[in-house]
């Protein structure tokens, strides 16, 4: 037996397999870094910067902040930014208009109309300023980052075609598919928009 | 058997040793290239990877644990965010119990167990291989996700509903969950194949009562394994089950149980601190042993304690969950067999400090590392016995006081002898000494490292510090203490450093070592260092508990092995009487495929339950290449 040749022999492929794995790991942070990071807490300016939501003046439709392109359109792609929309959905009482997402007092949000346009910043105006004949205003209540992940939240649940990004069920009775099943309209047969309620007056 | 072939095939009685070694070596060495080498199913060279990888995993897991250092030395610190910093504490948990502490002291079993026992190869040995790829792919994995910034943030023990679909978004807990499933199958493979060997491949006359008790220790490991893993086993598969396909395993709103995943997490989770601790154990009563000069002071008390703790180490899972409420006869009986655990420990360690009280010690570095050892675990030790109790547990529950009593009682009950084994079986398995200058200081420097980091957190802990909080406010009283705790880490990190310069030297250059450079008892130094393919030149007979010290000159050997193929002895379970020669099955790249097969199946499930289905296909492929029948005759008796 020769010691020091085995040995050598052996040091070369575990240093190898070393370099093969911090590579490996390297490659992936390199990618990781291109990730958007899990946020808690927005930067104060970034906040203020998704705040400045510019709408048409019928309030229907709008452009969303410069920043929020800059920032890779977030809220509506992190399962994260998701679940915590979901979450808001319950904590500031949705439900009790909104039900399940399949409407009550308020209209459905999952019937592919939208009062007010299907762009996520009409619906993050509707959260934060209210609208007409009911829906409160809820800036005093919730952050502007809230305000846009419940805005993310509400959008995806009545979008059309399925998302790769969706929160999962809760741990409560279901009266409704988890969302990360499939688009909404295919799971409540909605492919017909609903008709405007003669109850909430003429459409805007 | 046909008498033909047996005149065909070629024995070990007529010939020579010069003749012997080198049809010896035709017959089990590992040939030289990178697709031989991935082939191989020589125990030595697998325990030798899974050791340097789990060190590999030690120093990136240290790392993790600087980095927390960094972040809590003062107030409000900005260095990680809240985000990055669970993610981090949940890496450093997960690898450092399941990618580090597990299977390392597997690895040393890989590597001792089949020469200890006096046999060639372990049992299984493709097993051994498929477990080893098995368990560098979930390293890869949690580390990729941890590079990827979607590192599971969930605590290495991930209680549910924090797991669960509704809170734990993303798939950083799939990916903690199936981790988790990739180490479970290394470890079960391994325990098997410890089992096996200790059982059925002892030398002839190695009887249960004159096994090396590091045998005995990881023998009763093995069988714990055997025994815990599959509450994890099934706690993992059905949290991702949970998450995966809607099933309702811990939602209390469905009739599930969230507390059901703490139940069976620490089903699990408590007999694996007794997985890590009871092989230290067996190196403490080895390295005791040898440095004493003279044999262990109660081998059965010992080996009893090593049983008592691995049946005890099932029945009191429940300590961990004091907080939730539980009726008060569960509160007591966890209490009381929590606290009886301490009995077969201080049998333990009154055994060890009777030899060495009755021998002459040596204080050489791997005996300075176990008196460490007995000095750290005792006080962790005696922590344990303070949380046991109720009362106590309820005021410090999810503090720093816990976090310090189990860095005490892990790095203090596992580390420490597995540094202290390192120093001793380096020579063993390179050939070559450590040094025992840099060994001192590498033992000093750990040893005060440790200590000034760690007893601080009990104070911190009392002080009211909770556990897993990424920072902590300027008017608090704990600045002080933490920015001390830093500071210590870094001396126990340079001790690391020192360790660390001193294997890569000594590996490079060290002093060459001989066959049994500290005139240890045992069977491995029976043999040349490093041991050759084959470990032994002819099977040794044992009539003895420490048979180098008994016959230090010659030991009687067997003979009537084939040399042409690879063949070793099965032996009976008790007398260890030859029973028959079974053949060891020959290098195989099946197990790398297969293992690869598994690792993308495991994977892929973490995004779709349709690659359990498809993924299978691969699987089966690979697994009926890897036992395509050889026709050749697997055991003569």
């Amino acid at each position: 037996m020769m010691p020091g040749k085995v040995l050598n022999v052996s040091v070369a492929h575990l240093s190898a397999t070393v370099l093969l794995f911090s590579l490996l790991v390297g490659l992936s942070a390199l990618i990781g870094l291109e990730r958007q990071p899990r946020q808690f807490r927005t930067d104060p300016p970034v906040a203020a910067a998704l705040n400045q939501l510019r709408l048409m003046p019928s309030g229907i439709g709008g452009a969303p902040p410069e920043i929020y392109f800059a920032l890779d359109r977030p809220y509506e792609a992190s399962a994260y930014d998701l679940s915590q929309g979901k979450r808001l959905y319950s904590w500031f009482g949705c439900a009790s208009c909104h039900g399940d997402g399949r409407g009550g007092a308020g209209p459905s949000l999952l019937d592919g109309w939208w009062s007010y346009g299907p762009s996520v910043v009409a619906i993050a105006a509707s959260i934060r300023d209210g609208r007409p004949r009911g829906m409160p205003a809820f800036h005093n209540r919730m952050t502007t980052d809230q305000i846009w992940q419940l805005a993310g939240y509400v959008k995806t649940i009545g979008a059309y075609s399925a998302s790769l990004a969706a929160p999962s069920r809760n741990d409560d009775k279901h009266t409704r598919p988890a969302e990360n099943r499939a688009p909404a309209a295919i799971l409540f047969h909605e492919d017909l928009p609903a008709q405007p309620r003669s109850e909430q007056g003429p459409p805007p | 058997m046909t008498e033909d072939r047996k005149q065909s095939s070629l024995m070990d009685d007529g010939l020579d040793d010069a003749e012997l070694d080198w049809h010896l070596l035709k017959s089990w060495e590992t040939p030289r290239g990178i697709w031989k080498v991935i082939a191989t199913v020589d125990h030595k060279i697998i325990a030798r990877r899974y050791i340097v990888t789990a060190f590999v995993f030690l120093i990136l897991g240290g790392m993790l644990a600087v980095a927390m250092r960094i972040q809590l030395a003062r107030p409000e610190a900005r260095i990680l965010d809240p985000d990055r910093y669970n993610q981090i504490f949940t890496m450093h948990g997960s690898t450092m119990m399941f990618l580090f502490a597990v299977p390392v002291m597997q690895a040393m079993a890989l590597y001792l167990v089949p020469l200890m026992v006096g046999t060639r190869n372990i049992a299984f040995p493709r097993l051994n291989a498929f477990s080893y790829w098995i368990i560098l792919a979930g390293g890869l994995l949690l580390w990729i996700s941890f590079a990827l910034d979607a590192a599971p943030d969930i605590g290495w023990f991930a209680y549910v509903p924090l797991s669960g679909p509704e809170y734990g978004s993303g798939k950083r807990a799939d990916i903690w969950a199936q981790m988790i499933t990739f180490t479970e199958l290394s470890a079960l493979a391994v325990a098997v194949e410890i089992v096996v060997t200790v059982f059925k491949q002892r030398a002839p006359g190695m009887s249960l009562d004159r096994i090396p008790l590091l045998v005995w220790s990881m023998l009763v490991m093995a069988f714990i394994v055997i025994m815990a893993m599959p509450a994890i086993v099934f706690a993992s598969s059905t949290l991702i089950l949970d998450r995966l396909v809607e099933t309702q395993f811990y939602n209390p709103a469905a009739g599930g149980d969230a507390l059901l995943w703490q139940h069976l997490f620490w089903f699990f989770g408590h007999p694996e601190v007794y997985i890590i601790f009871l092989p230290a154990a067996g190196m403490v009563s080895t390295i005791v042993a040898t440095f004493s000069r003279r044999a262990i002071f109660g081998y059965l008390p010992l080996v009893m304690a090593f049983i008592a703790t691995g049946i005890l180490a099932f029945g009191l899972w429940v300590h961990h969950m004091f907080v939730v409420g539980l009726p008060r006869l569960g509160e007591s009986f966890f209490t009381a067999s929590s606290m009886a655990i301490a009995v077969p420990a201080g049998i333990q360690i009154f055994c060890w400090l009777a030899t060495l009280w009755l021998g002459r010690p040596v204080f050489a570095t791997p005996l300075l590392f176990v008196i460490g050892f007995i000095v750290t675990f005792v006080i962790g030790g005696l922590t344990g016995v303070m949380v046991a109790s109720v009362p106590f547990d309820t005021q410090v529950h999810d503090t720093y006081f816990v976090v310090a009593h189990f860095h005490y009682v892990l790095v203090g009950g596992a580390v420490f002898p597995l540094l202290g084994a390192i120093y001793y079986w380096f020579p063993k398995m390179t050939g070559r000494m450590m040094s025992e200058r840099l060994g001192r200081w590498a033992f000093g420097l750990i040893f005060v490292g440790f200590n000034l980091t760690f007893f601080p957190m009990h104070i911190l802990g009392l002080l009211g510090m909770p556990r897993r909080v990424y920072t902590y406010q300027p008017d608090l009283p704990w600045g002080g203490l933490n920015l001390f705790i830093s500071l210590s880490a870094l001396l126990l990190v340079s001790g690391f450093l020192v360790f660390l310069i001193d294997v890569l030297v000594a590996w490079r250059s060290g002093e060459p070592a001989g066959p049994n450079p500290w005139k240890a008892a045992t069977l491995e130094w029976a043999t040349s260092s490093p041991p050759p393919a084959y470990n032994f030149r002819r099977i040794p007979v044992v009539d003895a508990r420490d048979p180098l010290w008994r016959y230090p000159e010659e030991l009687a050997v067997t003979a009537g092995l084939r040399v042409d193929r690879r063949e070793l002895i099965v032996s009976s379970v008790v007398e260890a009487l030859p029973e028959a020669r079974e053949s060891s099955p020959r290098d195989s790249i099946w197990p790398f495929w297969a293992a690869i097969a598994t690792s993308i199946m495991l994977i892929g499930s973490i995004f779709t339950p349709w690659a359990v289905v498809w993924g299978s296909i691969p699987i089966a492929v690979t697994l009926v290449g890897w036992f395509w029948p050889k026709g050749t005759a697997e055991d003569i008796s």
